[in-house]
This record gives C-alpha cells, structure tokens and sequence, in this order.
C-alpha cells in the first residue's frame, strides 16, 4: 500500500502555450492569455473576456495529429495534444501505453459543440456535417475517443468533480498504482471554453470583466480559461524497471467536501483545511516541511478569502510563500487541477516560484500576502497544489522533488 | 485486494417499478408503451425537507431520496465517503439552460439550471444534506461510470482508513438525449410494451432512468444485502474470445469457476446488434445458472448497472427470483449462492461484478 | 411606457407574481406578505435566488444591479423592491 508514484512526464496545453516549455517561458516572463475571444462565437466576445487558445479546431487537429472533420470536440482535441506531450516525454513505449489506465476529466465535455448544433442534432430529418458529433457531449465521450486514439483499453474512467476534476484524477491514479491495479496511469483534465460556461459563471455573476486579481483586495471574479494538461504516473517497480529518472513525486493527496453550499465555499474554509492537512498526513509530512503553495487562488471574493483562512489555519505564522497562476491561464475548470499540477513540477524542477500577477493590496481579512514577483533560484522539496469546485469538492495535492 | 468482502449494508433506489420500499420485491410490475421508462418517486415531503425542496430539479430529487432510503437502510448517518457515477448527468437542466441561453441569444440567463447541470450535483448534495465532509468524487464514463465508482469506494475500503462508503449511480430519461441518439439507433424506432422488450429482434433499446445507492463497508452491518467481491470493466473488447478471457481472469482472481455462479444477472438491453457477446457467454458458460434479465423493467441507460445491482442484492438476500425477472430457470435450482453481473453499454461499455450471498 | 406610472402599491401584487414564479415558490401572492422579509429569517431565500432576481428585474424592469451585495438590500421585502422598481424603472 506504500508504494510510491513518480511523475515521469507531462503535458500540458493553455492559452500561455501549446506545450510545457511555452507555458514555463510565458510563467517566468508575465505573459498572460486574457482577451477578448476570437475563436468562440458569442455576443460576449469583448465584454467578457477569457485565456482562450487562439488557434481554430482545425489547427488543432492537425497538432493533435488526427483528420479533420472526424467529430473530436475541442475538449477532445486540447485531450489529445496536452496527453501526447506527456506520454512522449515519459518515453512510454507502446506496450506501457497499452497497458496504462487514462483517467481524465471534464466539466463540459463537448457541450460546445452541443451548442453549436443544438436544433440540427435534436432534428433526424437534417442532415450535414454537423452529424459527426452526435452523442460527443457527453462527458465521458472525450476520453473513450483519447483512449481509441492512443490505443489504450486497460483502465478508462472520467472524473466530473466541477473545479477540482483533474486533481480527482491524479488522485485515483496514484490509487490504482498503489493497489496493483495498473503500473501507469496518464491522468488530467481538459476543457475547451464554450458559451454554456462564460453565461453560467456570467448567471452566477462571478466573472471579473477586467484581469483577474487573485488575493487582492479588489478582485472582482474570475476569468475563464480553457486547455489540457496530463501527467503521466508510474509505479516505482515500473520507474526502476525501465530505468527512467522520475521528475517528481506525488507524495500526497486529499479529497474532501466543504459541505457548506451547492456553489460557495464556506467562510472559514473548513474543507480546504481538512483536504491540505490530509495531503500532509498521506505524505507523513509536516506543515513546515512545505516549501511552495499553488492555490486554487480563482479571485472569486469567496474563494479567495476562504481559501486564504484555511491556509492561515493549517499554516499558523509560518505560511509558505504562495500564489495563484489564474490571471495566466484563466480558471480552466476541470483541467485546473492538473494543469497546476504541471506548474507545480515546473516549479520543482526549476526552482522558482511563479508570481501572483495584479496582486496589490492585500485583503482585510487576510495576514497572508501571495508572492508577487518571480522568485529563481529556490529549491522546492514539497509543493501543495489545491483545486477546489462547486458542490463542495475540494482536492488538495502534494509533490515533491526527487 | 482479491478475496475480500465487501458488504452491502444497505441499498435504496427509485426506479421505473416500486422499488423504493425495501419491503418490497417487484411485487407488482409496471409496464411502459412509449419507449421511454420513467421513475416511480415516492412523496419527496417524506426525505426531503420543504426548503430544500423548492431548487431542485426533478432528478437531484429522485437521487437524494434514494440516498436516503439507503441511508435510512443500513443506519449510518454519516458516511466516510460519498462517491456517484452518471452517463448524462443532469442533461435536461443543462439542456433548459443552453435552450434559454440559444433562445434569449445569450441575455438574462439565470443561474439555478446551471448551478444544477454539473455531474457533481448529486454528491455535493448528498454530502451538504448529510453534512459529509468525507472524500466526494463522481464518474461520469458512460457504462463504466457506476462501476468506476464502485471500484474506487472497493480500494479505499481495502486501503483501511474509510470504514463505510456510499456509492450511488443515477441517470435520467432526458428528451434530448433520446432525441440525438436516436440518430444512431440507440433506442427502438417503433413502440413496443416494455415488457416485451427480449421478444424483439430490432435494433435499438428503451430509454430508462434510475437513481440507486449502495451502503458499502468491509464489516458487515445488520442489514446485509450480499457481499461484492470484484468488479472488472472492459472496454470495446475486439472478440467474443477477448471478453472471455477477461472473464476467466476476472472469476480466476476471485477464485470462482463458472460452474460455481448459481445466478447471471443479465445486462442484455434488447438489442441485437450489441447483445450478442452476452448471450453467448450466457450459452457458453452459465447453462447451470438461472438467468434473470432487468432492463425491460428499467430500460437502458449509463449506469443500468446499479439496477442489475440492486436486482443480485435483493435476490440474494431473499433467497427469491421474481417470475417478471426470471428467463430461464435451471432445471435443479439450488441455493442462490454467487451470482454474476454482466452488463454492456451501446456494445462498447462491458463491465462484470461478482456477488456473494451474504453467510 | 406607461407602466412607469403604476404606483407602489399597483406593483406590489405584480412583484410577488414575479418572484413566485422566478423562485418556484408553492405559495399564493396573497400568502406572501410585502412587509415579510425575504431573506434569512423571513421567506429564507438565499444567494442564488438573488441571483434570479436580479435576471428578473433586469428582464422585466430594465434595472441593472451589478453587485449581488447591492441587490441583497434591494430584495429586503417586496415592498421595498416594489419601491426600487418604481423610482429606477427603465421599461
């Protein structure tokens, strides 16, 4: 039941870059990637602007490396591209490939293309192109077709958990590794920006028209997002085995429920806390042994403040620097939790902590104040990752260097 | 993790017949004449309190009564875990959302069908009404969502830090849904009694819906129903030859022969063209067994598993098939011992869950 | 435009239509008292039906509210919704 879980290699998508070594250059230089929408056809294109990935399907598709007009969603699509990246960097060969589980995740699945063709699909008497996604917005479509596509049968589940989806992933990977259930698991979310979610966070009035201000005093909501990270996890059998240098661990993970309300956090953040401090106990770690905290940091006045207690809570006088990378990527929901994941590594692996973009002033409620410039040079032994969601889901994951 | 029980300690489930009395054992049976099956909801005044009552949608209300019939059945309170699975999830809030959104061009679009839509309203729910701070996840992958979740509840029980999971499935009859996948002959093109649905040879099943719970612990509780011993799911297996020798090596690790399974519960959906590998195992290996079918009861969906579930649970349990299950009895029925679920999904999806009767 | 001559007391009744109607609350307009406070203690709606009656009053009246914090003293009771309306209606 001990055995542990190495990282061995990752992927990842976002409007800051189309691979990990785009997205680090765009986390060390301030490039962010809220605008206004050029891709997604909706009124709201410069009144509500997101971190859309300013490339059209089919460009996508030919990155992805698929034909076009074959009905993969653009959730799909972001799925393939951010998983292919990570299973080449592991040099996965085509037998571990077979035989590893994808575990992925998503909030909205294809309902962009639902939208879309909304009439036409629900009409037998029309035909067209547009027939080709037929039945693609369900949300475990995406990963039978990644799965199809990569030739891979052995374990497939998807994992809807709002916000926190992916880190769900990443945690029941690291399960299914540690009950012998599988040797490698390529875990993560993906998420394409779609109408149905800039009008439904735009219902809950909790979308900031202006850049995102995690932590600040000021934040007004969040910015949306959309991409695709993967990571790819192996059992430590498999990683000696092969001979692989891992790139990190993942040492803990927490899975809780705030309980509080459908859609808000509770004030005191009372299941962030529990879900960071079972990351720390799965890890047998203490809290002054974490060297880096990636919040979930949305710039939702709820989030933040309620997230920002919990830490304060689990941290006492010793909180450890911290920030949010939403202004970057806007908040991209399902994929959040792995995309940060692979932030985190980054942050492993090169020794730095990316800042807190547009944080100024800090909140009253709060003594903590995020990082607000681009710390180099400082080795990171433990970094927690939280991704929180609607429904009360709240995950907390923990890497560590190796 | 093979070799370990893990008990069903309670169970409720609101489906297209009566079955949300536990007392109750498809005593009477209702049937449906339009190809589509819709739940059977006791008074919601009964589980649900009126405040709470008035946001939610018709399928967070079937869901929630179900989790707490369960509850209400095997007396814990309050699980360590609560975990669902979902084929659609809530596509008709999703669907009135996206319909008010199309229709109003993207201006004065309120909240509550969005809020409602997402996969992992049941849980949060369940978990804000039980005030559960335990662990909370949802599967939503199609035919495997429900026993993705029963997997996951089965190793962290095998882990040891959580005694007691609830594990729940729901998945609804939504008109868009039936409409588009129509398109791919998901459903049968022209009316039939549900009853009959095995007596047709055309393409196509019945659109049902359901929403199931299940108490699960590795100690056994007063209630027991039966005792679940694995899960195995099996993606498109490409022969007949393949899905058998996942079965082998499924009964293998668990130490079962096929000759020993007294019961196969059958997911046969009623259409031929994705029946045929179950059949066949069905004349292959399970002629001693009695063989009970269930989706002419429930009608096809995601996550029909929890019915053929809850079907192998009451079974074994009351030591009793129920002559509307019932497809073919063995000539020399003995005790119900161990019976065999195997189910597909749109002839992609197959899943096989072993259940022990309860010693 | 000649709705925006209807009086307090006129769009009294109308309010409690809307909001049952919005809200799909199982009460008549008549058991809903003007004068009963609307949130916590009161009808015990919460921040998602303020969210609804912001939709409402924008669709209906053409009153934008840009804060939720702002719409929760506007919505204290119908009465003095009905009184926001009458003096910062658009249609």
């Amino acid at each position: 039941m001990s055995r542990r879980i190495f990282i061995t290699g990752y992927g990842i998508i976002t409007s800051i870059g189309n691979n990990a070594d785009e997205n680090y250059q765009s986390l060390i230089n301030r490039k962010c990637g809220f605008g206004g929408l050029e891709i997604l056809d909706t009124i709201h294109k410069q009144d509500l602007p997101a971190c859309e990935i300013k490339l059209s399907d089919d460009q996508l598709c030919e990155i992805a490396g698929v034909s076009l007009k074959q009905g993969y969603t653009r959730t799909t699509l972001l799925g393939i591209i951010a998983a292919k990246e990570a299973m080449r960097m592991a040099s996965l060969t085509p037998a571990e490939i077979r035989t590893a589980g994808l575990l992925s995740a998503t909030t909205t699945g294809g309902i962009r293309e639902l939208e879309r063709h909304y009439y036409p699909l629900q009409d037998p008497f029309q035909h067209g192109d547009f027939e080709v996604f037929t039945d693609t917005a369900n949300p475990g479509e995406h990963s039978e077709r990644m799965a199809e596509e990569f030739g891979m049968k052995r374990y497939i589940a998807t994992v809807s958990t709002a916000c926190s989806s992916s880190a769900n992933t990443i945690m029941l990977g690291a399960r299914l590794i540690r009950n012998g259930e599988l040797e490698t698991a390529i875990c993560g979310g993906t998420e394409a920006l779609s109408k149905f979610t800039i009008n439904g966070f735009n219902s809950l009035m909790i979308l900031d028209k202006e850049h995102c201000r995690p932590f600040d005093i000021s934040r007004k909501g969040l910015n949306l997002g959309e991409g695709g990270a993967y990571l790819v996890l192996q059992s430590e059998d498999m990683v000696q085995r092969s001979g692989k240098t891992p790139l990190a661990e993942l040492t803990g993970y927490g899975n809780t429920n705030d309980a509080f309300h459908q859609t808000a956090s509770s004030p005191d953040g009372a299941g962030a806390f529990l879900a960071m401090n079972m990351a720390l106990n799965t890890a047998s770690l203490v809290a002054s042994e974490i060297s880096y905290i990636n919040t979930h940091g949305t710039a939702t006045e709820n989030n933040d403040l309620s997230e920002g207690l919990a830490i304060q809570k689990l941290f006492g006088d010793r909180v450890p620097p911290f920030s949010s990378t939403k202004p970057y990527t806007g908040h991209t929901l399902a994929a959040a939790g792995s995309i940060e994941a692979v932030f985190s590594i980054l942050a492993i692996r090169h020794a730095v902590i990316f800042p807190n973009i547009n944080f100024n002033i800090p909140m009253d409620e709060l003594s903590i104040t995020p990082e607000k410039e681009l710390i180099e040079g400082r080795p990171l032994k433990n970094v927690l990752s939280n991704s929180f969601g609607f429904g009360g889901n709240v995950s907390s994951l923990l890497f560590s260097a190796v | 993790m093979n070799n370990t029980n893990y008990y069903i300690n309670g169970l409720g489930i609101v489906s297209p017949q009566r079955t949300f009395d536990n007392n109750r054992f498809l005593q009477e049976i209702v049937s449906y004449h339009a190809n589509v099956l819709s739940a059977i909801a006791p008074d919601f005044k009964e589980y649900i309190n009126p405040i709470q009552l008035r946001r939610l949608s018709r399928m967070l209300r079937i869901g929630l009564t179900a989790a707490i019939i369960c509850i209400r059945d095997s007396g814990i309170a309050k699980p360590d875990g609560i975990i669902t699975g979902t084929g659609y999830g809530f596509l008709n809030d999703t669907a009135k959302f996206v319909s008010e959104m199309l229709a109003q061009e993207e201006q004065h679009v309120t909240p509550t069908f969005f809020m409602q839509g997402t996969y992992n309203a049941l849980s949060g729910l369940v978990a804000l009404t039980l005030k559960c701070n335990g662990y909370n996840n949802t599967y939503v992958n199609k035919g495997f969502s429900f026993e993705t979740s029963l997997h996951d509840a089965m190793m962290q029980l095998n882990e040891g830090n959580l005694k007691n999971f609830l594990v729940g499935a729901y998945d609804e009859a939504d008109e868009v849904q039936y409409k588009v996948n129509s398109r791919i002959n998901h459903y049968k093109k022209h009316h039939i009694n549900s009853l009959e649905l095995f007596e047709h040879n055309t393409d196509g099943s019945l659109q049902g819906e359901t929403a199931a719970f299940f108490s699960i612990s590795k100690e056994k509780g007063q209630e027991c129903w039966c005792i679940v011993k694995g899960v195995r799911m099996v993606f498109r297996p490409y022969s007949l030859a393949e899905l058998e020798q996942e079965l082998d090596d499924f009964l293998l690790k668990n130490k079962t022969a096929t000759g020993d399974i007294d019961l196969l519960i059958n997911g046969v959906s009623g259409d031929p063209h994705n029946d045929h590998f179950l059949i066949e195992l069905k004349q292959k290996f399970f002629q001693q067994a009695s063989e009970v079918r269930f989706k002419h009861l429930c009608g096809e969906f995601c996550t029909a598993s929890s019915f053929g579930l809850w079907l192998g649970a009451s079974i074994l349990k009351k030591q009793q098939i129920p002559s509307a299950v019932q497809f073919n009895l063995v000539s020399s029925p003995r005790p119900i011992k161990n019976a065999l679920l195997v189910n597909q999904y749109m002839g992609r999806n197959y899943s096989f869950i072993l259940l022990n009767k309860n010693v | 435009m000649e709705n925006n001559t209807q009086t307090v007391e006129e769009l009294i009744p109308q309010v409690k239509v809307g909001i049952i109607k919005q809200l799909n609350i199982e009460i008549t307009p008549e058991a809903l008292d003007e004068n009963t406070a609307l949130f916590g203690e009161g009808l015990g709606l919460d921040s998602i039906d303020a969210l609804e009656l912001i939709v409402m009053i924008d669709r209906d009246y053409g009153i934008k509210i840009g804060d939720p914090k702002e719409a929760r003293k506007v919505f204290q009771s119908v009465r003095i919704m009905a009184e926001y309306i009458q003096e910062n209606r658009k249609k």
